[in-house]
């Protein structure tokens, strides 16, 4: 078994928890943090899956980095998003 | 010389890790906010300064030190401002109540 | 030996991720999450990304934390509704379902990586030897150009649907020496980053992400308030980042006749230039991210 199993297998758990609370919250806030978590897990399938024979492969890497950037200002646009609605449910 | 330097590596990494490890038994189950805060900030800064010289010497390398030093420095000065901030917070929302 | 770590610290990540989303108090599970960033971010070095792993931990795990906790405190809690348990078995199922696919299809996906050896041909003439930042800005800088204007669409919601402003509660007496400590080591790791990013981990985003950093130090411990003429500044320095990418895209487009192709032998010029520039826009977007925009009266 080596050690990217591991991290593959730790990368699609991270997947599958997040899918599931996804799927069952109703809570704005901690969708959006599953959603930041199923990103998260998919990175590291992304890279573990990039290792080959211990040498690591730049272009995930890079793939992986826009995909962190994007990722925060998806989320900074989610969170002001949710508090619009909550201030349209208000009115 | 490389191997005291290896045990005694060894030796402080130990000691650093039991800290921490304190410190999170500490956090779980002590019963106040303040309390806990006391455990987490002092356990935790001691812990990973033992770390950082256990680190250092491992690698037997100066430069090694200087950097974890920073690190160290860094995390305890964060460690203090927050912990000063989380008391302030919980004491003024007690003078709410 | 190396192998117990990793295991360890893979079910370190899925343990606290699921702690994160198990609990429903929002706080615990913020933390939670900050918790599971750095742990990825600690088996992103053990997977060979140090790039990527300094990105995560202060993007992903830091400000991204920074952001959940400022709207914590606005969002209205949920109705709790709690769904039937048949459905949530059939979603366990289905989730369980999922992430097991997903293992297989990615462990067992055959052909060798072609990006290294293409990579490593031409690592020299990219003007840096990090091979990843030489594929950041130089092989696929239109990704990264993409991305500057993804930020941008961003900040232009952001601008739209304007949040409130965060007012921080007065602090106390630490947050000065705290700020007169880390604010500047902050300003002088972000350019240590840049520079050492050609050839070492490091780069712009992560030099940026730590810029940001300091300035919400100064924010938010009331050192520097969120008037609208300082919020227009930093809109000011958020566009110069995209600004002159795009420029130096159609200037290398002028001068070589193909789009983002710098000249021959001032690849590493092109770049520096471009980067010590997106650092500051990065820092300023992350910035004008978390405390909103500047407010135009409705007249």
């Amino acid at each position: 078994m080596t050690s990217e199993l591991i991290y593959i297998c730790a990368g699609s758990g991270l997947v599958g928890l997040a899918f599931y609370r996804l799927a069952t919250c109703r809570d704005m806030l901690l969708r959006v943090l599953s959603l930041n978590v199923l990103a998260v897990g998919i990175a590291i399938l992304f890279l573990a899956s990039a290792r080959d024979a211990g040498m690591t492969d730049a272009v995930p890497q890079a793939f992986v980095l826009t995909g962190i950037v994007v990722l925060v200002a998806v989320t900074a646009a989610l969170l002001a998003l949710a508090e619009q609605i909550d201030r349209q449910r208000d009115e | 010389m490389t191997t005291v330097l290896h045990a005694l590596g060894l030796t402080l990494t130990t000691f650093g890790v039991s800290f921490l490890l304190i410190a999170a038994l500490g956090v779980w189950r002590l019963p106040d906010v303040l309390s806990r805060l006391h455990a987490l900030t002092k356990a935790d800064s001691a812990g990973l300064a033992l770390i950082a010289l256990g680190a250092a010497c491992l690698t037997g390398r100066l430069n090694t030190l200087l950097t974890l030093g920073l690190c160290v420095v860094l995390v305890a000065l964060s460690g203090v401002t927050i912990g000063h901030l989380i008391a302030r917070a919980h004491l003024s929302e007690g003078d709410l109540e | 030996m190396s192998l117990a770590f990793d295991v360890l610290l893979a079910f370190g990540v899925v343990f606290t991720a699921a702690a994160a989303l198990g609990t429903h108090d929002r706080v615990a599970s913020i933390a939670g999450f900050v918790v599971t960033g750095l742990l990825v971010a600690l088996s992103l070095v053990r997977l060979g990304a140090p790039d990527v792993a300094l990105a995560e931990a202060a993007i992903g795990a830091g400000l991204t934390g920074a952001l959940l906790l400022r709207s914590a405190w606005r969002l209205k809690p949920a109705e709790s509704r709690v769904s039937p348990p048949i459905d949530r078995i059939i979603v366990a199922l289905i989730a369980v379902c999922l992430s097991g696919a997903l293992a297989w299809a990615v462990y067992t996906a055959p052909g060798a990586a072609l990006y290294p050896a293409l990579v490593s041909e031409r690592l020299a003439e990219s003007g840096v030897t990090n091979p990843v930042t030489a594929v950041l800005l130089n092989f696929r800088a239109w990704d990264t150009l993409l991305e500057i204007a993804v930020l941008f669409v961003a900040l232009i919601l952001v601008r739209i649907v304007a949040p409130a402003h965060p007012q921080p509660v007065v602090l106390g007496e630490l947050m000065l020496p705290f700020a007169r400590i880390v604010v500047p080591m902050c300003a002088f790791l972000a350019g240590h980053l840049l520079w050492q990013g050609a050839s070492v981990p490091g780069g712009a985003f992560q030099a940026g992400a730590i810029l940001a950093g300091g300035s919400l130090v100064l924010m938010l411990g009331g050192f520097a308030v969120p008037t609208p003429r300082l919020l227009s500044w930093g809109m000011m320095v958020a566009l110069l980042g995209l600004a002159v990418f795009a420029v130096a895209a159609l200037s290398t487009e002028a001068l070589t006749g193909t789009l983002l192709l710098y000249p021959d032998g001032a690849a590493k010029i092109w770049i520096l230039m471009i980067e010590a520039l997106l650092t500051l826009s990065i820092a300023a977007m992350l910035c004008l991210l978390f405390c909103g925009m500047p407010r135009r009266p409705l007249k």
